[in-house]
């Protein structure tokens, strides 16, 4: 997979197009969140107020194919080389299944959010602005300000999109790329009556055998609290983050954010205050020793 | 063997190491288990393997990067945070390192994770810090010839990252950087890549030339060393050498870095070789 993400879109092909619809049909109200800054200005003219529906659409359709495939891709790959491996000594296919589709929508979703957001922020005024040059505006009285805060104001909503797409399409992905190891374990369990482990796997390694009590996989299977690790993938963003009430309630506009009260969102705005409590600055001497150490392990 | 792997299992000091990785896979003590661990992983050289193979830790480590995505927005990072995420990073590192993990991680797709933060241009020092570690890991991962790492990097485009770093980074990320991208280069796959097309030996000789007329004022001997590799290595092909005779950056050609690089007999070697290689005496192409 391509790691580095087009900002210029490609002439779409008939089956991105029908992936594009088909994204943009599971968000058919987004223009009812859209929100316009300063408001006056927009109400003073709201044949500008439909091209910034336009060219927010526009600005997603553009980029949702691509990132949502990369991103599904690698989420994909990683979580299956993850469950694979963790799951070795674990015969019920349920629970295998749960914790794919847990980790792989978070990561899916992360990767997409995280790539998308500085091509979009570029991308949706780029295509403003040209909409408004059309529309008889001139390079002279563009409203260039009118145009960032407004695409600043609406980057979430149009990123949360691309997120939820991407949260989708990995679950066929995984089920796809895990479908043998699922079906092993159910046809195994009812032709024989007796679990099935993954004994490849397992043994593919002097390792997972010769590991401590606590970190092996026994043949009892995952416990509850092994399973935790998985599940707090949809836990995670909300304990490593905590918004300011203003932010909360700022996000609330977002359609998407229902999935935030699903435990699988993500603050869409952080500051300096918004991870952990206490920071712990780091030290000049403990930084420039990690630095040299790095160096040196690479340097020789 | 077996009575050996006997007495490292029971030993104090691996069982306190057990704990710490098993800590890692609960998060409310993950954040202290990470701290200790990255402090210690040079004592227990198996540690990569224990790591990849304890359940869930990996997965967790996973979680920890991809939490700190949503921070990336500029000024978003804390140092904090920043530390924390350094922390699991250098415990990637471990496994990017170990033979016997490598190929799995590779495998696994997890260098991808790295990739945003590596996208990231705050100049902040948490932002400074993140980079260079997660260059770290990359660094970690070519610092041995391996093919499969080589195919890897250059289908996942780690060079336009590399470059800008190159360009912009702190010299401790520009070393780092450009460590990487000597180590690609040194690859023959690596050299037939970037010398492809133009446009790649273009954007690769744009960013070492300026990087050498930065080096003027700096003189940083270590970032200088690795260009001059560079462009030797690069004048070993033919394309790159017949444009590297038009476009050798004149500070190379004189005496500019005679003074810096007086003890560095081997760098000097390789900037003689490179000024013979462009000579009328060097290589037909």
């Amino acid at each position: 997979p391509s790691a580095r993400m087009p900002v210029q879109a490609t002439t779409p092909t008939a089956a991105a197009t029908a992936q594009q619809d088909a994204t943009m049909e599971m968000v058919p109200n987004l223009n009812a969140f859209v929100t316009f800054n300063p408001p006056a200005f927009f109400n003073e003219r709201p044949a500008l107020k439909r091209l910034v529906h336009i060219a927010i659409e526009r600005a997603v359709r553009e980029i949702v194919t691509p990132v949502v495939d990369r991103s599904v891709t690698i989420a994909g790959i990683s979580t299956r080389e993850m469950i694979i491996k963790d799951f070795a000594m674990e015969p019920n296919e349920e629970k295998m299944r749960k914790a794919a589709h847990l980790m792989v929508q978070n990561l899916a979703g992360s990767l997409a959010l995280v790539t998308c957001k500085e091509p979009l922020r570029v991308s949706m005024a780029n295509i403003i602005r040209t909409l408004f040059l059309q529309n008889g505006f001139t390079d002279q009285n563009m409203p260039e300000q009118s145009i960032l805060m407004t695409v600043n104001d609406n980057l979430d909503l149009a990123c949360s999109v691309i997120e939820k797409a991407a949260m989708e399409k990995a679950i066929p992905e995984i089920e796809e790329s895990l479908a043998n190891a699922f079906n092993t374990r159910k046809k195994h369990r009812e032709r024989t009556g007796q679990p099935y482990y993954d004994m490849a796997t397992y043994q593919s390694s002097r390792y997972p055998a010769s590991l401590p009590e606590p970190l092996r996989l026994k043949p009892t299977g995952l416990s509850p609290q092994q399973l935790r690790v998985y599940e707090d993938f949809a836990r995670m963003p909300r304990q490593a983050i905590m918004p300011s009430t203003f932010e909360a309630d700022r996000n609330v506009r977002t359609p998407l954010n229902v999935k935030a009260d699903a435990g699988q969102g993500y603050p869409f705005n952080t500051n300096e205050h918004g991870y952990g409590s206490a920071p712990i600055p780091l030290s000049a001497h403990q930084a420039l020793e990690k630095f040299v150490q790095i160096v040196s392990e690479l340097d020789k | 063997q077996q009575q050996q792997q006997q007495y490292r299992l029971s030993s104090i000091e691996d069982e306190k190491i057990y704990h710490l990785i098993l800590e890692l896979t609960h998060p409310v003590n993950r954040e202290q288990a990470l701290l200790e661990l990255s402090k210690k992983r040079e004592q227990f050289e198996e540690l990569a393997l224990v790591l990849w193979h304890s359940y869930g830790v990996m997965s967790a480590l996973l979680q920890e990067i991809v939490s700190v995505y949503p921070l990336l927005a500029p000024s978003g990072l804390t140092a904090h945070a920043s530390n924390r995420v350094c922390n699991a990073l250098a415990l990637l590192q471990c496994v990017a390192s170990h033979p016997e993990t490598r190929g799995m991680f590779l495998n696994a797709h997890i260098p991808l994770f790295l990739y945003p933060f590596l996208n990231t241009t705050s100049k902040t020092r948490p932002f400074e810090y993140l980079r260079l570690t997660s260059l770290g890991v990359i660094g970690a991962l070519v610092k041995n010839d391996n093919t499969e790492v080589i195919t890897f990097l250059l289908s996942t485009e780690i060079i336009p990252l590399c470059l800008r770093i190159m360009e912009t980074g702190s010299e401790l990320s520009k070393t780092v950087a450009i460590f990487i991208v000597q180590r690609i280069l040194l690859d023959d796959m690596g050299l037939a890549y970037i010398c492809q097309t133009y446009e790649r030996f273009y954007a690769v000789g744009t960013v070492l030339s300026n990087m050498v007329h930065q080096l003027v004022d700096t003189l940083a001997v270590r970032l200088l060393k690795h260009v001059v590799k560079c462009y030797l290595r690069l004048s070993d092909n033919p394309r790159a050498r017949e444009a590297l005779r038009q476009c050798l950056p004149e500070p190379l050609r004189d005496a500019t870095f005679a003074q810096a690089l007086k003890d560095d007999i081997n760098t000097k070697r390789c900037l003689s070789q490179l000024i013979f290689n462009l000579s009328d005496n060097g290589p037909a192409n």
